[in-house]
């Protein structure tokens, strides 16, 4: 099948299909938090977006993004995994690609997907079958060894997050060495601080996205 | 920057091989050097060896591979080229020895192929990290292992294809 491809001068150019990105990251650390200050930067760039959320038993993160009033609630599907999160990210990911297929069915006009991941551990990776670049994140009162213990979500990811960093001060933890340490494993690779409760971060980590696979300047 | 949104086919197929040979005469053949942990992306951007900013947003249905051609038009072409890829090999002693790494092998999610007696595994990082990752039994002599580099990634010889279980290694280059 051959697509057309229409391209626009600014900010990107967007072939016809959407991009699909993933968020993952350990359990409480701010994925969905992140999402609901995303979604209004994004939709600000004139990005049309849905998002495809991940839970355990139920739709509890679907319901919050559908509540929350910043994106239509059918632009949200749920699935739920009914086992270990990373089960439906990584190794059969069929139900999150149906789920996308489904929702860029509905809105022909849809640009990017984000599938959030159930909260999960430190080895989690999403499957490139599902997304096309990913992101991890972490947060600052999970502990400042997190980025040390070289799991496999925290090195493999595209960019990874050190969220509420606000809290350092209130968890003892020292944030220039903990992102020091995250920059040193990680290599080559971007990270970037946020407090997504305030929006801190937020516009950086939507350029990295529009710019990773929106393909804007 | 060129968006390139689909596979045109194989430089191994017949009409397109024909016209990648006349356009190499002419050195109008560039190369995209795709590594091999980013074979699976169906989106990215990257500079192709002939310094031309491209990206790539392929359809769903479509995945590069080692040869894939993404631009075949006149007096210029573009062929997909997937970087070396390290690979751990791995020995176990006896049976209950392999038994036990297939085990890890598996739980630890390793990209992996099988050779005659021995276990490959992908290197994405440090050959450190995969063999603290086994602990006790790659410290010991209840492995053997080392470290060759093959071509082409082995992650895709056909095209819509990333398993590569059963695939040999290419020899080392």
């Amino acid at each position: 099948m051959r697509l057309t491809l229409h391209s626009e001068p600014e900010p990107g150019i967007r072939p016809a299909n959407a991009a699909r990105i993933g968020i993952g990251g350990p359990v409480g650390s701010g994925k969905t938090a992140l999402i609901e200050r995303l979604i209004p930067v994004l939709a600000g760039r004139g990005i049309d977006l849905a998002v495809v959320t991940n839970d355990l038993v139920t739709k509890e993160d679907a319901e919050r993004l559908r509540r929350s009033g910043l994106i239509d609630p059918a632009r949200v599907s749920a699935v739920e995994a009914g086992a270990c999160p990373h089960t439906v990210i990584r190794e059969d990911p069929t139900l999150n690609i149906a789920a996308g297929d489904a929702l860029e069915a509905r809105f022909p006009g849809l640009e990017l997907l984000i599938f959030e991941s159930g909260g999960d551990n430190l080895a989690s990776t999403f499957s490139l079958d599902l997304v096309d670049w990913w992101i991890f994140v972490i947060d600052v009162a999970g502990g400042d060894d997190i980025p040390r213990k070289r799991g496999p979500g925290v090195l493999r990811c595209d960019l990874l997050v050190v969220n509420k960093t606000d809290l350092a001060p209130h968890v003892g933890i020292d944030l220039p060495a903990m992102l020091a340490e995250a920059r040193a494993v990680r290599g080559d690779k971007p990270v970037i601080e946020t407090n997504a409760r305030r929006g801190d971060g937020v516009e950086a980590v939507a350029d990295a996205i529009a710019r990773a696979v929106l393909f804007a300047p | 920057m060129r968006v390139i949104d689909h596979i045109v086919g194989s430089r191994t197929d017949a009409a397109i091989a024909a016209q990648l040979h006349h356009l190499d005469h002419h050195r109008a053949v560039d190369v995209l050097t795709v590594a091999s942990a980013d074979i699976a992306r169906r989106r990215l951007r990257a500079t192709t060896e002939g310094g031309d900013e491209v990206a790539l947003a392929l359809p769903r249905d479509q995945t590069l591979f080692d040869g894939a051609v993404l631009l075949l038009e006149p007096g210029h072409a573009l062929v997909v080229r997937v970087g070396a890829q390290d690979w751990l090999r791995l020995t176990a002693r006896d049976a209950a020895d392999a038994l036990e790494l297939g085990y890890h092998a598996g739980n630890l999610h390793w990209r992996v192929r099988f050779e005659t007696g021995s276990l490959l595994v992908a290197l994405d990082g440090p050959v450190t990290d995969y063999l603290a990752r086994l602990g006790e039994l790659a410290t010991g002599d209840r492995l053997a292992w080392e470290v060759t580099q093959g071509a082409g990634g082995g992650a895709v010889h056909g095209h819509a294809h990333h398993h590569n279980h059963h695939h040999h290694p290419e020899p080392a280059r």
